[in-house]
């Protein structure tokens, strides 16, 4: 207790000492309460003191601040354990599945090594013939055959309705 | 101006100092009440001449003709209506439509003059005026309800006498075949 007031006075002395002309500072003020007051200056600076006032709060802050910080930011785990990842993975060749597109159409550019010898799985993984590329292919009709307009009746003009109304004749 | 719509705008000319009506094509025209018109074709129906109002059918084909760019035979049948219904409705003479029934073209006249009971005056007025409109002698036979079957002349009275022995319109169509299908 004694060694905290000595070294606010010392403290009070040096500031005083670099501005002489100040006989009462803020810290001084501080003094004198915490003496008058509980006559210890333990209750200013512990943070769980009841009877302080709220504008002495902030002084444990900064005391406070940096013994909880520093382990945090010196000894994190995790840190470490992200940056060893890629290295991780790296080290073992990614499963990539083959895409479709590039997907040879024929047995002839497979890769001998990566096809087995006996053919019964390779239609499982294989797509569906039905939505092979070949089925869509043109089957050598010419165009025209499609793009030929349907042939529709001639619409009925006011001479057809009268040549066929004066066409009738009783039975 | 054929742009195949009909054009009723200036279509009577009135002279109200010479005292006279004419229609734009020159024709002279003379209004006249429905009952006035009703007693004279009653007359007429009756004496069996019924030559004015076919006449009367006739000046009104030649008004649709005047309207129309082309021969109304090689034109579809909604324009030609749209030009005899325009025509008939300017004269007063009620709501034309076509109808087909079957190979039977059938003309339907709502809403006109209340002339004689048997529809004879309105037959003779249709006639004549799809004559002229056509440029072939047809008859339009009364078959009830205010319609009308086109036919050739030389079937109009076996036609006539079918509706008037009770026939209706879908009888006197089963009655009939088309010559070209025999």
């Amino acid at each position: 207790m004694s060694n905290r007031e000595d070294r606010l006075r010392s403290l009070l002395d040096k500031v005083r000492a670099k501005r002489p002309e100040e006989r009462t500072t803020h810290a001084a003020d501080a003094l004198e309460r915490m003496r008058t007051a509980s006559g210890t200056t333990a209750a200013a600076v512990a943070p769980s003191s009841p009877p302080l006032p709220p504008a002495a709060q902030p002084t444990p802050v900064p005391s406070a601040f940096p013994t909880q910080a520093a382990p945090q930011s010196f000894s994190e785990p995790q840190t470490s354990q992200r940056l060893e990842s890629p290295t991780r993975y790296s080290s073992q060749p990614p499963r990539v599945e083959r895409p479709l597109s590039v997907e040879p159409r024929t047995p002839s550019v497979r890769p001998i090594s990566a096809t087995p010898s006996v053919p019964s799985p390779a239609p499982t993984t294989r797509r569906p013939e039905s939505i092979r590329p070949q089925s869509v292919a043109p089957t050598g009709q010419p165009v025209v055959y499609a793009t030929d307009p349907p042939e529709f009746p001639r619409p009925k003009t006011f001479g057809d309705l009268l040549e066929l109304t004066l066409s009738l004749r009783p039975r | 101006m054929h742009d195949g719509r009909f054009d009723p705008s200036g279509f009577y000319e009135f002279n109200l100092t010479g005292g006279t009506v004419r229609t734009r094509a020159g024709e002279r025209v003379v209004m006249l009440s429905e009952g006035v018109l009703s007693a004279l074709v009653e007359a007429a129906a009756r004496d069996g001449d019924l030559t004015p109002l076919r006449r009367l059918g006739e000046l009104l084909g030649e008004q649709v003709l005047s309207g129309l760019d082309r021969p109304a035979s090689v034109l579809s049948a909604e324009a030609v209506l749209g030009h005899t219904s325009a025509v008939t409705a300017l004269f007063g003479w009620g709501r034309l439509a076509f109808e087909r029934w079957g190979p039977a073209l059938v003309i339907a006249l709502r809403d006109k003059p209340e002339l004689d009971e048997d529809e004879l005056g309105a037959a003779a007025l249709l006639g004549g005026m799809f004559s002229e409109i056509s440029q072939r002698q047809v008859s339009c036979v009364p078959t009830g309800d205010s319609k009308f079957i086109m036919v050739d002349f030389e079937v109009a009275e076996t036609v006539w006498g079918w509706y008037k022995d009770g026939a209706d319109l879908p009888a006197i169509v089963g009655m009939l075949e088309s010559k070209r299908a025999s």
